[in-house]
C-alpha cells in the first residue's frame, strides 16, 4: 500500500465538498461501512446492517439513544471489533489487510475523554501521532515536528506546547487529542463523542474545529454526537440510528425532522425557527 | 457562523523534541557514572587492593549491578504497560515462583535428583518461569492479555505459591529452612562464577534492549489501548512481548540475588521524578539508576554490618524496609 504523507493543508482551497461531479465522490470514499452486522458474546444484537460512507472533505455525524449501537460502529470501523457480516473499506481495500502500521497512516482516532496515564507534555503526546512516520524509537525528525506543529496551529493547541495534559481544562484537553490524530495524517479521523464532558463554549468551539478539519484538511471526520442540535448545524450528513439500525440518513435538513427525531428518539419533539438553515430541536 | 482560522501562531518557538544525540548522550553519560559508582563501591572500605580482593568485589558488584538494572527497568516498562505506577516485576509472581522452587531443590536434594544439580539458582529460575508461564495462561484470553486480569492472577498465583511453600516447608530439614529463611531475605551473593554472571548479563542486557526499543510504544500506550492502537501500537503484542522479557530478567535477577523486594517500585520513581515522562528515557535510564542504587545499598549494607553486630546485611532487607513506607507515600499521594 503506497504512502502519502504528503496531504497536508499547506494550500488548501476553501473547498466545500458538497457540490462535486458523482466520479469525484466516488473517488473520495476514505471510509465505508457495508451492511455491518455486530452481534456481541452475551447475545445482544448491537449492529443488525448498518452502512455508512465518509468521504473526504465530509463530517458525518452518528446520532442515536443510548445503546443504538453507535460505539459498536465506532469500534468496527477502526478496527477494535469485527463485524460478523458485512465489510469496513478503508481508501477502497478492506481494512483487516492492512497491517497495524497502514491503518494508522490512514485512520486515527479520538476518545470521548483523555485519559493519560503519565504526565507527558503536550507536545510530546501529539507527537505520539508520527510514531508510524517514525523509525522504532519514534524520533521526531524536521518534518514530523512541522507536521505536529500544523496540527496544532489548526486546532489552536500551539500556546501550550511545553504544558502537561493534566494542566488543561477539559476542552483544551480534547482540542490536544484532536491535534494528535491529525498528526498522524490520516486520510479519516472517528470520534467518539468528543464533547460530551465540556461546556457549551467549547462543544461549540470541538465542532467548529471538526467541521475545520474535515472541510479545509480535507479529510473523512465521522464523530458519534449526543446534541442534535450542534451536529444539525455542523455535520454535512447525520446518521440517525436506534436498535442497530439506520433509521435515516442525509443532509441535516432532511434527518432531523420532526418525525424521525421523535422516532429514534422516542419523545416529542417541537422545532423552533431561529432564522437559521436548521430549526433548533427541543424535546417536549 | 462558520470556521474561523486560529490566528497565526506558526513562529511560537516550541519545546525541544528527543533526538537520537542527545539520547545517546544520556547514555554515556549514565554508563559513565555506573561505572564511576563501581569503582567507588569497589574501593570502599577497603584496606587491601590486591587484585584478588578487587576481583571479588567488582564480581559482587556486577552481579549487584545486573540485578538492580533487571528490576529496574522492568518496573519501568511493566508500569507502562498496564498503566499503573504500582506495579514492579515481582508482582507476576516471579519471586513466589522462585522461592518454590527453591524449596523444592532443598526438600529433593538428599534423593540426589536432577533438580539437586540445578543447584539454588537453577532452581530459583525453573520456579519463576513455571511460574510466569501459569500466571500466563491464567490471564490470557484467546491469546490476548488485559492489564487488570494479568495484575489479580499475579497476586492469586502468589498467594497460591506461599501455600505451596508452607506445605514443603513440613517435609524439609529444620537446618535447610534456616538456610530458605536466609534466601527468602535477597543477598547479592558474596561470589559468582563467571558462567552465571554472563548468562544474567545475556538475559538482563538482552531484555533491557528490547524494553527500550518499545519504549516509543509505551509513551502511546500512556493515552489508553484505543488511542494505541489507533495509532499503530499492536497492543496485544506489546503486552504479551513486555510480560515475557520482564518476567526472564526478573527470574534471571531471582536466580542470582534471591527475591530483592521494592527495588522495582522504589527505583522507577525516583527516575520518574527526575527526568521527564518519556518513557524512551525513562527506561533507559531506570537500567542505570537501578544498577547504582542495589550497588549502593550492598556497599552500606558490608559498611554497616560490623556495626550492628551481624555478619551480613541482606540488602532486601533493606530495601524492603526502605520499600515498605515509600509504597504507601505514593499510595497516599495517588488516593
Amino acid at each position: 500500500m503506497n504512502d502519502d504523507p504528503d496531504n497536508m493543508p499547506a494550500d488548501a482551497p476553501d473547498a466545500t465538498a458538497c457540490e462535486q461531479p458523482a466520479e469525484e465522490l466516488h473517488r473520495d470514499l476514505a471510509m465505508e461501512g457495508r451492511d455491518l452486522a455486530f452481534t456481541y458474546p452475551d447475545g445482544t444484537q448491537a449492529l443488525r446492517g448498518v452502512s455508512v460512507e465518509g468521504r473526504a472533505g465530509r463530517l458525518v455525524c452518528l446520532l442515536g439513544p443510548n445503546g443504538s449501537g453507535k460505539t459498536t460502529l465506532l469500534r468496527c470501523l477502526m478496527g477494535r471489533l469485527h463485524a460478523q457480516r458485512g465489510q469496513v473499506l478503508l481508501d477502497g481495500d478492506p481494512l483487516k489487510l492492512y497491517s497495524a502500521r497502514d491503518r494508522a497512516r490512514r485512520l486515527a482516532y479520538v476518545p470521548q475523554q483523555p485519559d493519560v496515564a503519565f504526565a507527558m507534555n503536550v507536545q510530546e503526546i501529539i507527537l505520539t501521532g508520527r510514531l508510524v512516520h517514525t523509525g522504532m524509537l519514534g524520533l521526531a525528525g524536521r518534518k514530523d515536528v512541522d507536521v505536529a506543529r500544523e496540527a496544532m496551529r489548526m486546532t489552536d493547541t500551539l500556546t501550550f506546547a511545553a504544558r502537561r495534559l493534566d494542566e488543561l481544562s477539559g476542552g483544551e484537553a480534547q482540542r490536544v487529542m484532536i491535534a494528535r490524530a491529525l498528526a498522524q495524517q490520516p486520510n479519516v479521523c472517528l470520534l467518539d463523542e468528543p464533547t460530551s464532558h465540556l461546556d457549551i463554549r467549547h462543544q461549540l468551539r470541538i465542532y467548529e474545529l471538526m467541521q475545520r478539519v474535515a472541510h479545509d484538511w480535507p479529510m473523512a471526520v465521522i464523530c458519534i454526537s449526543h446534541d442534535v442540535n450542534l451536529a444539525a448545524r455542523f455535520a454535512d450528513e447525520l446518521i440517525l440510528m436506534r436498535d442497530g439500525q439506520v433509521v435515516a440518513a442525509g443532509p441535516p435538513t432532511q434527518a432531523a425532522t420532526r418525525d424521525i427525531l421523535a422516532e429514534v428518539y422516542d419523545v416529542e419533539i417541537d422545532l423552533i425557527d431561529t432564522g437559521e438553515a436548521v430549526p433548533t430541536i427541543r424535546a417536549r | 457562523m462558520t470556521a474561523e482560522a486560529p490566528p497565526a501562531q506558526a513562529h511560537l518557538p516550541l519545546p525541544p523534541t528527543l533526538s537520537g544525540r542527545r539520547l545517546l548522550t544520556m547514555a554515556a553519560v549514565l554508563a559513565g557514572a555506573t561505572a564511576v559508582a563501581m569503582a567507588i563501591c569497589t574501593l570502599f572500605g577497603q584496606a587491601d587492593l590486591s587484585w584478588a580482593v578487587v576481583e571479588l568485589r567488582l564480581g559482587r558488584l556486577v552481579a549487584a549491578a545486573l540485578v538492580g538494572a533487571a528490576l529496574a527497568s522492568g518496573g519501568m516498562a511493566l508500569q507502562a504497560m498496564l498503566r499503573n505506577p504500582l506495579a514492579e516485576p515481582y508482582l507476576l509472581g516471579i519471586s513466589s515462583g522462585a522461592g518454590v522452587g527453591v524449596l523444592l531443590g532443598m526438600a529433593l536434594v538428599g534423593g540426589g535428583t536432577w533438580m539437586a544439580g540445578l543447584g539454588r539458582g537453577g532452581m530459583a529460575f525453573v520456579g519463576a518461569a513455571v511460574t510466569c508461564v501459569a500466571v500466563y495462561l491464567i490471564a490470557q484470553r484467546r491469546g490476548r492479555l488485559d492489564g487488570y486480569s494479568l495484575i489479580l492472577s499475579g497476586v492469586i498465583v502468589n498467594a497460591f505459591n506461599t501455600a505451596v511453600m508452607l506445605a514443603i516447608n513440613l517435609y524439609v530439614n529444620p537446618y535447610r529452612i534456616a538456610e530458605f529463611a536466609r534466601w527468602v531475605m535477597g543477598e547479592v551473593p558474596e561470589t559468582c562464577t563467571r558462567g552465571q554472571l554472563l548468562l544474567a548479563a545475556v538475559c538482563v542486557v538482552g531484555g533491557w534492549s528490547v524494553l527500550f526499543c518499545r519504549s516509543a510504544w509505551f509513551n502511546a500506550m500512556g493515552l489508553g489501548d484505543e488511542v494505541a492502537q489507533s495509532a499503530g501500537v499492536r497492543v496485544a503484542r506489546l503486552r504479551g512481548e513486555t510480560f515475557v522479557v520482564v518476567s526472564l530478567m526478573a527470574a534471571a535477577a531471582v536466580a542470582l540475588a534471591g527475591p530483592i523486594g521494592f527495588l522495582g517500585l522504589i527505583v522507577p520513581h525516583i527516575v520518574r521524578l527526575l527526568l521527564p515522562a518519556d518513557h524512551r528515557v525513562l527506561i533507559l535510564a531506570s537500567g542505570f539508576f537501578g544498577a547504582m542504587f542495589l550497588m549502593a545499598v550492598d556497599t552500606a549494607c558490608n559498611a554497616v554490618a560490623p556495626y550492628v553486630q551481624v555478619a551480613v546485611i541482606p540488602v532486601g532487607i533493606v530495601t524492603a524496609l526502605m520499600g515498605g513506607p515509600f509504597f504507601l507515600v505514593l499510595l497516599r499521594r495517588r488516593m
